[in-house]
């Protein structure tokens, strides 16, 4: 039943997020083709002004793309499971596990595709701004050839030390926030259903709670990790003649273990409420 | 034999206040069409959302062939709740698509039979569609079941009398005859013809179960005029 509930969600959903996603890659194709404008150099300020608005416009479409996809999905959740839409939810053959499982997983992945559609973007952007650069300055294409040719040499550096590391790290937190940023929204929106008669204040209510939660939490560790950090002879000179890669990466697992563990709470959290206080009115 | 439905010592409270079931019991058999009966408040809605999962009982319980509400009593019960429930963006035939994954007993061919004689298109959107024709939609995914017990909320609330007896005639022509029609209404003239069996209910409690012939014999009167008689304000 998990298989057809995903068939169904996906079917339903998949529209608004690719539009959205549309947008800002041609929002990105038009900022990168700015840069083939000969309005740079003009005189009159409106010309590069525009130029850079476009670009401006890119980075707006980058979290609109993010937050949108998270409204979406924040609203959808909330009238499948708990307006009147929720009494055909709640009255399919399936376990409150499966609708859970189901919202989860389709959210998560969605946030996913969110994220990494605004690296793909940053991506098209810098592609299109230097094919756009390159006619206009002969020894460009040879010089970004060389300085990607020269990547790997960097890599040995000792300023690079714990890069690989530090990248996995940064994996680690964006697969798991694509998760907890959608257990968030889903444990406070299910939350907020228990204040019956101002649902919505209360899962807004119950977001902020949330995140002031894990603000606390992640300090606590924090705190005493940077002064261990800070007080060890490693670290004495760590950004004058070493790589900064090992003092950052324990900041970014120490995120991704504390979102993990929310967002597992959460999840837990949401079933109960879901199996145990559903009140649809 | 027991009944299709046995609700014990059911009780529920909204928000620790308010008594919407008090103590109720009840059995529901199997082959019948039942009019739930009793005015604003009394308690219909609440007992049916409790016998669809929609709600968790404060007190007592609900037993659907001997099985607490959940996955395998909703494939046995084929729901109608008193509004709109289906998402508005859906076409007509993604409701039947839909239906058909998830309830083996939807018979498709029956639901565009039924939208046919109707002259409802099964490419037609929701949100394109008046509310009563909605309500017609609504019907006819959930007529189009074989379900062992129909649990219809004012089915024939808000709609015309000609859409009155087309409604009641799809019931009484889709169902199927050993499974139970639970029909709760306050129009009971319109449906009294089609009732084999009435239970009245105030305060959350039942207060007279029986058959139509029975009071039509014993009280000498109608059910809508019996109703009237026990429910007088």
């Amino acid at each position: 039943m998990l298989g057809k509930l995903l068939k169904h969600e996906w079917k339903t959903v998949w529209k608004v997020p690719v539009l959205l996603i549309v947008i800002l890659m041609i929002t990105a194709v038009l900022a990168g083709l700015t840069f083939a404008l000969p309005i740079w150099d003009s005189e009159w300020v409106g010309l590069p002004l525009s130029g850079m608005m476009l670009i401006l416009m890119f980075y707006f479409a980058m979290i609109a793309v993010t937050l949108g996809i998270q409204i979406y999905f924040a609203v959808r959740y909330y009238k499948n499971m708990f307006t009147d839409e929720g009494y055909l939810t709640h009255t399919l053959p399936v376990t409150s596990r499966q609708l859970l499982l189901n919202k989860t997983i389709t959210m998560s992945l969605w946030n996913l595709i969110a994220i990494l559609s605004v690296v793909v973007s940053i991506f098209v952007f810098c592609s299109v701004m230097i094919l756009a650069l390159a006619p206009k300055d002969s020894s460009f294409a040879r010089d970004l050839m060389e300085a990607v040719g020269a990547w790997p040499e960097a890599l040995k550096s000792p300023y690079m030390d714990g890069f690989e590391g530090f990248c996995i790290g940064i994996l680690c937190m964006i697969l798991v926030s694509a998760f907890s940023g959608s257990m968030m929204v889903i444990g406070a929106i299910t939350l907020g259903q228990m204040v019956r008669r101002h649902r919505i204040l209360g899962a807004i209510g119950a977001y902020i709670g949330f995140t002031f939660v894990i603000q606390i939490f992640t300090t606590v560790f924090l705190i005493p990790m940077m002064v261990k950090m800070s007080t060890s002879p490693y670290y004495d000179n760590a950004f004058e003649a070493q790589s900064p890669f090992p003092f950052m990466t324990p900041f970014y697992f120490l995120v991704t273990g504390v979102s993990l563990v929310v967002g597992i709470g959460l999840y837990f959290m949401s079933e109960y409420l879901i199996q145990h206080k559903l009140e649809l009115e | 034999m027991n009944g299709l439905v046995e609700v014990i010592n059911l009780t529920k409270f909204y928000e620790k206040r308010k008594m919407a079931l008090d103590h109720m019991n009840l059995t529901i058999p199997r082959g019948k069409i039942i009019g739930l009966l009793g005015p604003n408040g009394s308690g219909k809605t609440t007992l049916i959302k409790l016998m669809n999962g929609l709600l968790e009982a404060t007190e007592g319980e609900i037993l659907i062939n001997g099985r607490r509400p959940g996955p395998e009593t909703k494939n046995q019960i084929s729901y109608l709740p008193e509004r709109t429930y289906f998402q508005n963006s859906m076409q007509v035939n993604e409701l039947i698509s839909f239906f058909s994954d998830f309830y083996k007993d939807f018979r498709p061919e029956r639901a565009r039979q039924m939208l046919a004689n109707l002259n409802i298109s099964e490419n037609a959107r929701l949100k394109t569609l008046s509310k009563g024709t909605k309500e017609k939609v609504q019907l006819i995914m959930v007529m189009s079941r074989e379900a062992q017990l129909y649990v219809l909320d004012e089915p024939i609330a808000g709609v015309d009398p000609a859409a009155r007896d087309y409604i009641l005639r799809t019931i009484i022509t889709n169902y199927n005859e050993n499974a139970t029609v639970l029909l709760s209404t306050h129009l009971i003239s319109d449906i009294e013809k089609v009732l084999d069996e009435v239970i009245f209910i105030r305060n959350g409690r039942v207060v007279l179960q029986d058959t139509v012939e029975n009071i039509r014999e014993y009280k000498g009167k109608s059910v809508d005029a019996y109703f009237r008689e026990v429910f007088a304000c």
